[in-house]
This record gives structure tokens, sequence and C-alpha cells, in this order.
């Protein structure tokens, strides 16, 4: 049976489409949605948590209809929102406890110390939450959403305002639930994390998909080498022969593509001083995830003159 | 059945740790019942703190039920309410849990404020009426907090739920019968105070008072509660798909 599934998921706000024929077939593995803020992460995950009613479409949790069989997905499933929802006046073994009853689970008391156990809380879990960092507040959630032994698990931005160490340590024990045969679905706008610990990743923008691959296989779409570029002044018109532009970033940083990069670089140093702009620095290096999002979605706010959307249609027809 | 008690245990615990609030809401109350109850100059009676003392501990439900929505407010808007919500157990008792504390809380305030009143000096109540009167007044709490929770789902931010609060609050008690009796109002205002059904429940407990029951009275506040729970209730479900 096919852990998650949707055929032409769709959610409109008004007029404003949030979800568009999303079509996905997840099976037991770390699958990571992506994609600016906005750009319909959470109404996803909402759809297949039963807590939205989708406007078009339908999706299955383990064969079930998240619409018409909403009770036994929830049966199957937990959600870990992206607000960090733990009682900081209780204690962590009080949060876990009030799930387990909710959930009413047998034999409670050894499952609660199995949950906080695997989730390194038991030596703080008779401390109230108030003491707690955010790390180990996201990781108490973690148990609440495990003491029911769930086949899938949902989670929105679970490394979201953590430090790196706490954000590693989630996603350790998610790598390790996984191992157990447990679906997880994971949102994140943190491409190194997506390119780290996903199995396969969703890119999202504006509602629609605009790949679902491998993080690996996403990557070697941009070929070997890329330039990276920094410079200030307007620049536009036609590239030179042979070299793409992948867009701007937020950071000033320019990429540009190309089949030899090393060797496109003296003819892209001239074209660019020819069209004014005042260059800073020019580099080839290897491509990373970002830029696989930078080429698919771009940034948002598009600093450049070029006409990277050429270029992203190109590299979706690939 | 259960899913309520365990809704309505997180709520205790959390209420009983924050020591600042659990002491915070009885000030306005006790302060009512000190420099109004002793201090007033009033004619129509000889001892003004056994009138008032009714009136006192419905303004202690009403203030504790109208401040119970802000509880679901915050579930909702701190991302609780999205958690229980995809929890298998009954999403109704999420509500029914609610609604449950914010009526005990207010009747443990409200158990204060008696204790307060008769260290005053009012000798209000016999045993017997005073289990009659935790009804009534229960039965005020169910009806107060179903209509704020109703009311904290169709908001989404606290401050506008503060905004109501104090909107409906202080005219819903000084339109009551709870600070004179309606043989001395104003008739514009006799006549909105007996419909306004913060008086049926002050009404009933003075009735007890004199060791009358007024059923007419305790069973519009109880009509009056059921119909307001259904509505929260659907309310509810509207606002969760």
């Amino acid at each position: 049976m096919i852990p998650l599934e949707t055929h032409g998921l769709t959610k409109h706000y008004g007029s404003l489409c949030a979800v568009d024929h999303l079509d996905l077939s997840i099976g037991n593995e770390i699958f990571g949605l992506l994609g600016p803020n906005g750009s319909g992460k959470t109404t996803t995950v909402l759809m297949l948590t039963t807590l939205l009613k989708p406007t078009k479409g339908s999706a299955t949790v383990f064969g079930h209809d998240v619409e018409r069989e909403a009770q036994e997905v929830r049966n199957l499933i937990s959600y870990v929102p992206q607000d960090m929802a733990v009682d900081i006046k209780l204690t962590g073994r009080e949060n876990v406890a009030f799930f387990a009853k909710l959930y009413g689970i047998p034999r409670r008391d050894e499952t609660i110390d199995r949950v906080l156990w695997m989730m390194d809380l038991s030596e703080r879990a008779d401390d109230l939450v108030r003491t707690y960092s955010g790390g180990m507040r996201r990781r108490l959630e973690l148990a609440q959403a495990l003491v029911h032994e769930p086949k899938a698990l949902f989670l929105d931005e679970p490394t979201i305002g953590l430090d790196v160490a706490a954000r590693k340590k989630i996603w350790e024990h998610i790598r390790i639930l996984k191992s157990r045969g447990m679906t997880v679905f994971v949102t994140t706008h943190y491409m190194d994390e997506a390119e780290h610990y996903c199995d396969r990743v969703a890119i999202l923008d504006h509602g629609l998909v605009a790949a679902v691959e491998s993080p690996s296989r996403l990557k070697g779409m941009l070929g070997k080498d890329l330039i990276s570029a920094r410079m200030s002044g307007r620049i536009g018109g036609n590239l030179p022969e042979g070299i793409e532009c992948l867009g701007g970033k937020e950071d000033g940083e320019f990429v540009f593509s190309s089949e030899h990069a090393s060797e496109k670089v003296p003819t892209l140093f001239r074209w660019l001083e020819e069209q004014g702009a005042v260059i800073h620095s020019l580099s080839v290096r290897e491509p990373t995830f970002d830029d696989v999002f930078l080429a698919l979605v771009g940034t948002g706010d598009e600093a450049t003159g070029f006409d990277d959307r050429k270029f992203r249609t190109m590299l979706r027809r690939r | 059945m259960r899913d309520i008690f365990y809704y309505f245990e997180r709520d205790m615990l959390r209420w009983l740790r924050g020591r600042f609030s659990v002491v915070s809401a009885l000030v306005m109350p006790a302060a009512w019942l000190i420099f109004v109850g002793l201090a007033l100059p009033t004619t129509f009676t000889e001892n003004y703190i056994d009138f008032i003392t009714p009136g006192i501990l419905v303004l202690t439900m009403l203030g504790a039920s109208l401040q119970g929505g802000s509880l679901l407010i915050f579930d909702k808007i701190l991302g609780f309410l999205n958690k229980f919500l995809a929890l298998p157990s009954s999403r109704e008792s999420i509500l029914l849990g609610k609604i449950l504390f914010i009526t005990i809380r207010g009747l443990i305030q409200a158990t204060v404020i008696m204790l307060l009143a008769l260290i005053l000096g009012a000798s209000f109540l016999n045993p017997a009426s005073l289990a009659l009167t935790y009804g009534i007044l229960a039965i005020l709490g169910v009806l107060l907090s179903s209509f704020s929770t109703a009311i904290a789902l169709s908001l989404s931010d606290h401050d506008a739920y503060a905004a109501f609060n104090s909107m409906v609050s202080m005219p819903l008690f000084f339109t009551s019968s709870a600070l004179m009796p309606y043989a001395v109002m104003p008739a514009w205002l006799s006549s909105i105070a007996y419909w306004n059904p913060v008086s049926y429940a002050i009404d009933a407990i003075r009735a007890l008072q004199g060791g009358v029951l007024a059923w007419s009275r305790i069973g519009a506040l109880a009509l009056l509660s059921v119909v307001v729970v259904c509505i929260s209730i659907r309310q509810f479900r509207k606002a969760t798909l």
C-alpha cells in the first residue's frame, strides 16, 4: 500500500490558488517539500493531515481518503506544526502523558518513558518545559507525536529557529524513525538540510510542483560547474553563446551555468564589462542545492535583467 | 467523555501553575464586595452586603467565563488547536473540555468570593440552598463560557477578543439586577435588566436567600445555556472543517 498519494490536490483561498493540482506518490522515505515562504507547503500539509478541506482533487494516506476517512487517517499519522506548541508550564513528561491519554494507548507509563528516551529527554523529563531549549522543545513535540507509533509523520518546518547542532540532532532522529519504517513528510526552506537528509524532494513554487527528484539528481541537472559573479550596475541583453544565467541571489551573487565553465570565464568577463557592470569577483564552483532552487524557483524578487525564466523552462524539459 | 477530562486536566494544571493569574482574577470581585458592598449608602435595604453578594458571585462567574474565551484563542494562535485536531480523539471534546474548565475555574473563584462575603458579614444562605446556588452558578458558567468560546472561534486574534470582552462584560453586569432591586431602577433599566440572562442567575440566587425556588428563572437560564452550547458546538464544527 502506498503511504501517501495525492491526485490533482488543489486548494483555493478565494481567488488565490495556494496549491495547484499536486500529484505526489510517496513511499517509505523522508520526503521533503521545499519552497519559499507562501509557496503552499503548509497548506499541503494541512490537507494531508485532515485539517483543511481540499478545493479539488484527493489525497490518501495508506489508502484512506483524507476527507471521507479522516478518522482512520488520524489514527495512522502524527502532525507537528511549525509553531512549537508545547505547554511550558507542564513538565516534559506531562506534555507527553497528555497526548498518550488522548490517544488512549495501553501501558502508558512504559510508552512515555520509551519515547522520552528515544528523543534523549529522559534526564530532563520532570523539569518544566519552560526551562527547555528550542531543540529540546522540538524533540518533545516529536516524542508526543510518537506515542501512538504512527505510520506517517508530518513535520512542518521542524528545524525552524534552531541552532545548527539542534537541527542536526532533529534530523538524525528523523532518520532513525525512517529506518524503523516510518514515512516522514517534511517541509523546509533550508536547502542544505533537504540535500543532506531527504530521500526525495518536491520543489513547490506558487502552488505548483517544479520538480520531484532526489536531491543529488536535481543537482546533477545543473552540470558540473557554475560561474559565480559578484558585481554591481545594471546589465541586460543577450548572453554570449553557451552561457545561461540561473539568476541573482539575495546576497548579490549572480550564478551562470555553462558546459565548460572555467573556459567560459574570460568570455563572460569581457561581456559583463561591455555591459558596463563593475565586477568584484568571478569564480568557478560546484553547484549547490541552493543553485537548483534558484534555477527552478528564482528569488521572487528578480534582481537581474536576464530572462532566467527561459532557462527554467529548459531545465524542466530536460 | 474521557477526552473531555484530559483537556480539562491540561488547562487546570496550567492555570494552577500560573500563580499570578489565580490570584489576580479575584481582585475585581473582591474590590466590588468591599468597596461597594460595604460602603455604598443604600436606602432600600439594611444589609446591602447580603443583597449584593449574589450579584458579585455572578460577576465572578461572568469575569471568569468571558475571560475563558482567550484560552481557545491562544490555543488557536499558538498551534495547539491544530495539533489536537489532528488527533483521532473526538474533536468536540476539545471544546467541551474548555467549557468544563472555564466553568469549574469560575466556581472555584466564586467559592473564594463567597468565603470573603461571609467574613465581611454576609449571612445569606443555609447549607441546603448553598448547593442550589452552586448549581445555578454552574449553569451560568456553561452558558457564558460556551458564548465566549463561540465568539473566540470566530475571531482571529487576541486583541480582538480582549476588545470584545471589555465591550461585553461590564454592560452585562450593569444592566443586570446585581446592584439594585428592580423596584428602585428607572423603568427603562428594569425592563432591560429583567431580560438580561445574568439577572436570571442573580434573581434565582436571591430567591434562594428567601427560601424560594425560582423555577422560571432557573429554567430560562438552563434552556438558554443548552441553546448556546449547541451554537458553540456548531461554530466549532464549522471552524474546524
